[in-house]
């Protein structure tokens, strides 16, 4: 049997030691009624060498990004990763470890998340980072409970232009309860309507929530938001791209109180959209209230320099039901994955990622403003994507496909006010020839 | 401490020039928005490619140890997952792409979804939540919704007092009142305990069976009958579903939905404390509350289906870890139905061997038999001066990870051990003659085992200190 080491000898003879006859006496206090009749309708095993026959099929029948000219982006960033990442990332003593609960057998996981909460606190200006969520989705629904147990209040605000997969996210994970979610609107440019915010933001409201860049790729004037919120006594939780901070004024320098995020960005592949990691970082003050792992530094009995989770008191497995969130596992491998990739890239090639997004993104805004029948009527305070509207996108996208180019992604679907957007982004990994190519191509296609 | 390492003078040389003339930041954005200086550090490959080695090898982890650390499953992770999980059509796919491009993908979790079908009695699964926790708050945000619009009257969970933590700690994100129910002297459900506080304003009971004692709830039909009756459905906990397989099924024992820890019972490594996946399993009556999208098939064509009638939405963004999933899958392929029963039955031997060798010198918490695992009650040892902890502590010292502590709640000075089936006789063995050893030691001088660890890179770790002074970052200025 694969991965049994029992032996026929082995199982007789330990079977004689428990005083059993037969495995199947080892559930005979099961009552017959739940037993399975037979066997399972599942398919004989197979060898090592059929199994990954088949898979490969199975992979083989997905179509890359590499097969494409893509500019997709929309929450899922296509990055160079360095080679030296995954060979790192896959030793087995990371890969195969639980948990760091017995902190002298893991000093290693400890340190590294220890490092990887410095690089959050480093990125966002935030005074302190858990040691990770699932996704910037459940970051954000997370940061926002913390805001609602923070504030004592009951009214939740949001940007309508945060990631729509995090708004769902937010709705669910808050269905539980009675609080009130509002959304305020965008104005002409794309940016949230601080209009809005004003208008619905009361003494009730716990928190706004805020992305920027934001789903639109537009970097919002956060501090304008967070200094209103701050008159009602609201918090501001403010949704990144930990790979835009590289280059854009950190969170905690626009006055915000919550910071949150997916860290795909750092090294992640895009495997369909996960696995990743979300963040979430505070201020000392709500350290109390973040959820999830926290792990702190500290002596070992002889004094030396030690790690270890802490703060615990926080959690599911000691405080139950009145513990600030029930996550138990998050995604430590692509959290520990985010500080090996920063230590990788280092300052200038983190720097580089960004200016170079950042310049192929405007790049490609300058040569669309040149094709008749685009329009771009949002804000040009884009960091590597940016919204442009044709008459009817989903053909326009259709069209581009067959000529082995992704567009973007159509966004009328998630916003009907803007039926005909198509959200493109380009990375640091596009090429000017690339560029030109999907230009000249649009132009084709549009004449 | 890799910041330590610094040095401004290096550069990078992982990305391409992208070929048109660079402006700086400030030449396409206003000045307001970008910030002023960056503290990151500055390192060579080399010293970044020692320095995540040299903390790797500061670990215990399954492929260098024995790790039967009680609840978590800590089976071999077969590393055929790993290079089938990392084949480049899996890796380099956008959830945006348009669905032909993701054929190989769905039909994937459509095949897992159906295996997985079969081998708990589910009609559907949802692979949306990342972890077992998140698999609860998707499961029971789905029972909270079902009485909504069923129009139940329902206020409370129940949840016994050996559950895992993140039980209550899901019902209360639901929005629920948890009721505790008080285990028996077997650390079982008490039905008469029960009775008493099941009524019609019950939502639902969280249970995971065997339970965190490592037993089978033998009544667990009783259970079921008795929360259907005031209307409430149960909630099965798949924590420790691995040594059933093949052997029951959660449908059979009376569950209405379920979780399964991929990473726990289907192999998929933990990575440090994840990334894990929890499949949401559902009967027919739950079908419409599903997280959308479900994936299906229309001649021959895999979709992501939108249309789930009631559905509780999204519980994170795109469809879910998506790499786990593949680990699971393959592993499954490979096992096939003999291979699940015998990973059953050996889980389930592996255990109660370590029970019946060392039931002489530590108490077993219950008399009832185990399953796949074995909580002993270091009591007696305690009284000689020697506590669970320090057990654990020492043995570290013998090369294995220690199990379970003070887990569950309701056993004084617990160890919950593990072994599960992919462990040798031999490993068996030396881990049974190492307890042994110890105990043995406690008879002697406790002092040794006070100190313990004597063999880690750092000796007993000041927690105390650790939660009273936080010191949870590095600062570039101190």
């Amino acid at each position: 049997m694969p991965y049994i080491l029992n032996t026929e000898n082995d199982i007789r003879e330990m079977l004689r030691v428990i005083g059993a006859s037969a495995l199947d006496d080892l559930y005979k206090h099961l009552p017959s009624k739940i037993r399975i009749n037979g066997e399972l309708n599942v398919p004989s095993g197979l060898s090592e060498q059929e199994v990954r026959q088949s898979i490969r099929l199975l992979a083989g029948k997905n179509k890359t990004l590499d097969s494409f000219n893509s500019f997709l982006g929309a929450g899922l960033y296509d990055h160079y990763i360095p080679s030296a990442l995954a060979p790192l990332i896959s030793r087995a003593e990371f890969l195969t470890a639980y948990t760091p609960y017995q902190a002298e057998c893991s000093q290693g996981i400890l340190q590294a998340i220890y490092e990887y909460q410095s690089y959050i606190c480093l990125l966002t200006g935030m005074d302190v980072s858990n040691a990770s969520l699932f996704d910037g989705a459940s970051a954000l629904s997370e940061s926002v409970l913390m805001s609602l147990r923070i504030t004592k209040r009951s009214k939740v605000i949001i940007s309508s232009t945060i990631n729509p997969e995090y708004k769902k996210t937010l709705y669910t994970y808050l269905s539980g309860f009675n609080f009130k979610i509002q959304e305020i609107d965008f104005s002409a440019d794309g940016t949230t309507n601080i209009d809005s915010l004003r208008q619905v933001l009361d003494k009730n409201t716990a928190c706004f929530a805020l992305q920027s860049p934001s789903f639109f790729g537009i970097i919002e004037d956060a501090e304008k938001f967070s200094s209103l919120a701050k008159q009602k006594g609201a918090l501001t939780i403010f949704v990144a791209n930990p790979m835009s901070l590289s280059l854009l004024k950190e969170p905690a320098a626009c006055g915000v109180d919550i910071v949150c995020g997916d860290g795909q960005v750092l090294g992640g592949s895009l495997s369909l959209g996960g696995p990743s990691f979300g963040f979430v970082a505070t201020k000392n003050e709500f350290l109390r209230q973040m959820p999830g792992r926290i792990v702190g530094k500290t002596v070992d009995r002889e004094g030396k320099p030690a790690y270890c989770l802490t703060l615990q008191a926080r959690e599911q497995h000691i405080k139950r039901e009145k513990a600030t969130s029930n996550i138990c596992s998050n995604q430590s491998l692509n959290a520990i994955q985010a500080a090996i990739y920063l230590s990788l890239m280092g300052k200038d090639g983190l720097e580089k990622c960004s200016l170079y997004s950042l310049n192929l993104s405007h790049y490609l805004y300058e040569k669309l403003k040149g094709v008749e029948k685009v329009k771009l009527n949002f804000s040009q305070n884009f960091f590597n994507e940016f919204i442009w509207q044709v008459e009817d996108a989903k053909s326009i996208i259709r069209k581009l496909y067959k000529e082995k180019i992704i567009a973007g992604l159509a966004i009328g679907s998630f916003f009907p006010a803007v039926k005909n957007g198509i959200l493109t982004c380009c990375t640091e990994i596009k090429t000017k020839e690339q560029i030109d190519d999907f230009v000249n191509v649009l132009k084709n296609i549009l004449k | 401490m890799i910041f330590e390492k610094s040095d401004k003078g290096r550069k990078s040389n992982y990305i391409k020039k992208p070929g048109i003339e660079l402006k700086e930041p400030g030449k396409i954005l206003p000045q307001n928005l970008l910030r002023s200086s960056l503290e990151l550090p500055s390192l060579g490959e080399l010293e970044v490619v020692r320095h995540y080695t040299n903390l790797s090898k500061r670990n215990f982890s399954l492929d260098t140890n024995f790790y039967p650390l009680g609840s978590c499953t800590m089976k071999y992770n077969p590393k055929v997952n790993e290079e089938l999980s990392s084949l480049e059509g899996f890796l380099n796919i956008h959830p945006y792409q348009n669905e032909a491009c993701l054929q190989g993908a769905l039909e994937l979790i459509y095949n897992l979804e159906a295996l997985l079908c079969e081998i708990t009695g589910m009609k559907r699964f949802s692979f949306q939540a990342s972890s077992g926790a998140q698999g609860e708050l998707t499961g029971m945000l789905m029972v909270r919704k079902y009485h909504k619009i069923m129009k139940n009257k329902k206020r409370k969970v129940i949840v016994p007092d050996s559950s895992h933590g993140t039980n209550p700690a899901t019902s209360s994100m639901c929005g629920y009142e948890t009721v505790v129910v008080e285990s028996n002297k077997d650390g079982l459900i008490d039905l008469d305990k029960l009775n008493k506080v099941v009524d019609s304003e019950t939502a639902a009971i969280m249970l995971t069976n065997p339970n965190t004692l490592g037993l089978f709830e033998e009544n667990i039909l009783d259970v079921a009958e008795i929360i259907h009756k005031n209307g409430g459905l149960l909630y099965y906990d798949g924590a420790n579903f691995n040594p059933l397989l093949g052997i029951t099924t959660p449908h059979l024992m009376g569950f209405d939905v379920i979780h399964l820890n991929l990473h726990k019972t289907f192999s998929t490594p933990h990575g440090c404390g994840g990334p894990g996946a929890g499949a949401v399993g559902v009967v027919d009556k739950l079908l419409d509350f599903l997280p959308s999208p479900v994936i299906d098939k229309k001649k021959d064509k895999f979709y992501f289906n939108y249309k789930v009638k009631h559905s509780i939405g999204k519980v994170r963004a795109f469809y879910g870890n998506f790499s786990v999933l593949v680990r699971a899958y393959v592993y499954l392929l490979m096992l096939g139905r003999q291979g699940l029963l015998r990973v059953a039955q050996n889980a389930t031997l592996n255990a109660n061997y370590i029970r019946e060798k060392l039931k002489n010198d530590y108490s077993v918490a219950s008399n009832k038999p185990s399953m796949h695992e074995v909580v002993f009650s270091c009591t007696k040892q305690k009284e000689k001066g020697a506590s669970a902890l320090d057990i654990a502590k020492r043995l570290i010292d013998y090369g294995m990870h220690p199990p379970t502590m003070y887990f569950p709640l309701i056993v004084k000075e617990a160890l919950m051990v593990e072994p599960t089936e992919t462990e040798s006789r031999e490993t068996l063995d030396y881990f049974i003659e190492s307890m042994l050893k110890i105990n043995k030691e406690i008879e002697g001088n406790t002092q040794i085992l006070h100190d313990a660890s004597h063999t880690t890179p750092v000796k007993r770790v000041d927690e105390v200190r650790a939660a009273r002074n936080p010191d949870l970052r590095w600062h570039p200025n101190r």
